[in-house]
């Protein structure tokens, strides 16, 4: 009976069915169970972020690609993100702005820059220098703006504030209309 | 002095052979015998030289090390003790496809349970965390060893060989982190920092092409104690 069973022509194709079968439904039961672990930490980290640069934030409202902040009810400015590519990878920014559009403070997402090199665009003495600036005034100092390039990852640097420079113009424009 | 010779010495596929595994089986020393021999006579990195592109990519720190190291046995053993098991049922026809999908399968649980629990490791573990399922010693572990043994001694194959292939990465981001770095951290802990080296690190030996020289360092330094050895 085995034997015949194993024999038959249908019944490599019936094996393998039978495994990928298996490990479909095994991987959904691990997923639904993994991903709501996922979605409410990404949530937290959005929140911890936006503490990092608002400190008296009491809570955050998004819409469309804007999170708009509020302390006590009181609109105290707005946070995007912006994404440009880099020397090595994408490199996700999070920019947030005081109600006149200055900027308040930027916080890098993720990289994947040359470690060492550019992947100091995390540092704080980077993106300090962001700190109350205006649309206007993003750019490298070597192009006329107020922000000092990382010695010998100016590509990095500059991803950075194209970034955030052209992201920055469009939030405004549909904020002010 | 032979190349071709010294070659054959410490090269060969021990023992994946069926026939040997029986006698082993009878000694009772089987078990252990295959543990010791992934880890030291068939290493993976340093002997066989096999996967790595994991290896190269990810021993920039010696947490990454420890994370692939882990992830890369939990699915060397849960795919040698499956496929094992399933040896006899499986035709050999498809047997490729099903060493597949199996590794895919313990592949994606592990990507998804680091990705909600250990999310600074998946991040810096990036996609070749993924490209596990492609790395050629979890297929060839099942294609050589566990497809045409018995589970307990997969099992042995799948720790020994797991053991020998996180030793060598930690070896090699130990060397990599300490020289690119100027210290050493464990997920997120500081254990020491080189005075000097720390200010002006060796930022090369963390660049990819930092990888492969001290991967072929290693492999110089092995090999010329085993010429040693064999003379």
């Amino acid at each position: 009976m085995l034997k015949k069973i194993l024999s038959n022509k249908a019944y490599p194709v019936v094996f393998l069915a039978i495994i990928v079968t298996i490990s479909v439904i095994l991987l959904i039961a691990v997923n639904s169970f993994t991903s709501k672990v996922v979605e409410s930490r990404r949530e937290e980290e959005v929140t911890s972020i936006l503490e990092e640069i608002f400190p008296e934030m009491s809570r955050y409202e998004l819409e469309g690609e804007v999170y708009t902040i509020y302390q006590d009810d009181i609109k105290t400015g707005y946070a995007f993100k912006a994404s440009g590519s880099g020397y090595g990878g994408n490199i996700d920014i999070l920019v947030g702005l005081d109600n006149d559009f200055g900027i308040i403070g930027i916080s890098i997402l993720s990289q994947t820059e040359t470690p060492g090199v550019g992947s100091r665009i995390t540092e704080s003495s980077f993106t300090d220098q962001f700190k109350g600036l205006s649309a206007s005034d993003i750019a490298l100092s070597s192009e006329g703006g107020k922000i000092d390039a990382i010695t010998g990852a100016t590509i990095s640097s500059r991803a950075v504030v194209d970034a955030i420079k052209d992201k920055m113009v469009e939030i405004i424009d549909t904020l002010e209309n | 002095m032979n190349d071709n010779k010294d070659r054959s010495d410490y090269k060969q596929p021990q023992s994946c052979h069926p026939q040997d595994v029986k006698e082993n089986k009878k000694s009772g020393s089987g078990f252990w015998k295959e543990l010791v021999r992934g880890i030291i006579i068939s290493n993976p990195v340093f002997i066989l030289i096999l996967g790595l592109c994991p290896v190269l990519a990810i021993t920039n720190s010696i947490s990454n090390a420890f994370g692939m190291g882990a992830g890369v046995i939990f699915v060397l053993l849960c795919s040698n003790v499956l496929i094992s098991s399933i040896r006899k049922a499986t035709p050999s026809m498809v047997r490729i496809p099903v060493f597949i999908v199996v590794i895919a399968t313990f592949v994606t649980i592990l990507n998804l349970v680091f990705e909600a629990y250990l999310p600074p490791l998946y991040e810096s573990l990036g996609i070749y965390l993924a490209l596990v399922v492609v790395n050629c010693i979890i297929l060839g572990r099942a294609e050589a060893f566990a497809s045409k043994n018995p589970v307990l001694l997969s099992i042995a194959d799948a720790i020994g060989t797991g053991i020998g292939f996180t030793i060598s990465i930690i070896i090699i981001s130990f060397i990599r982190e300490t020289m690119g770095t100027g210290k050493m951290e464990l997920f997120g802990r500081q254990l020491f920092s080189v005075p000097g080296l720390s200010a002006h690190p060796l930022i090369f030996f963390i660049s990819p092409p930092g990888a492969f020289l001290v991967i072929g360092i290693m492999m110089a330094l092995l090999r010329l104690v085993g010429v040693m050895k064999n003379e």
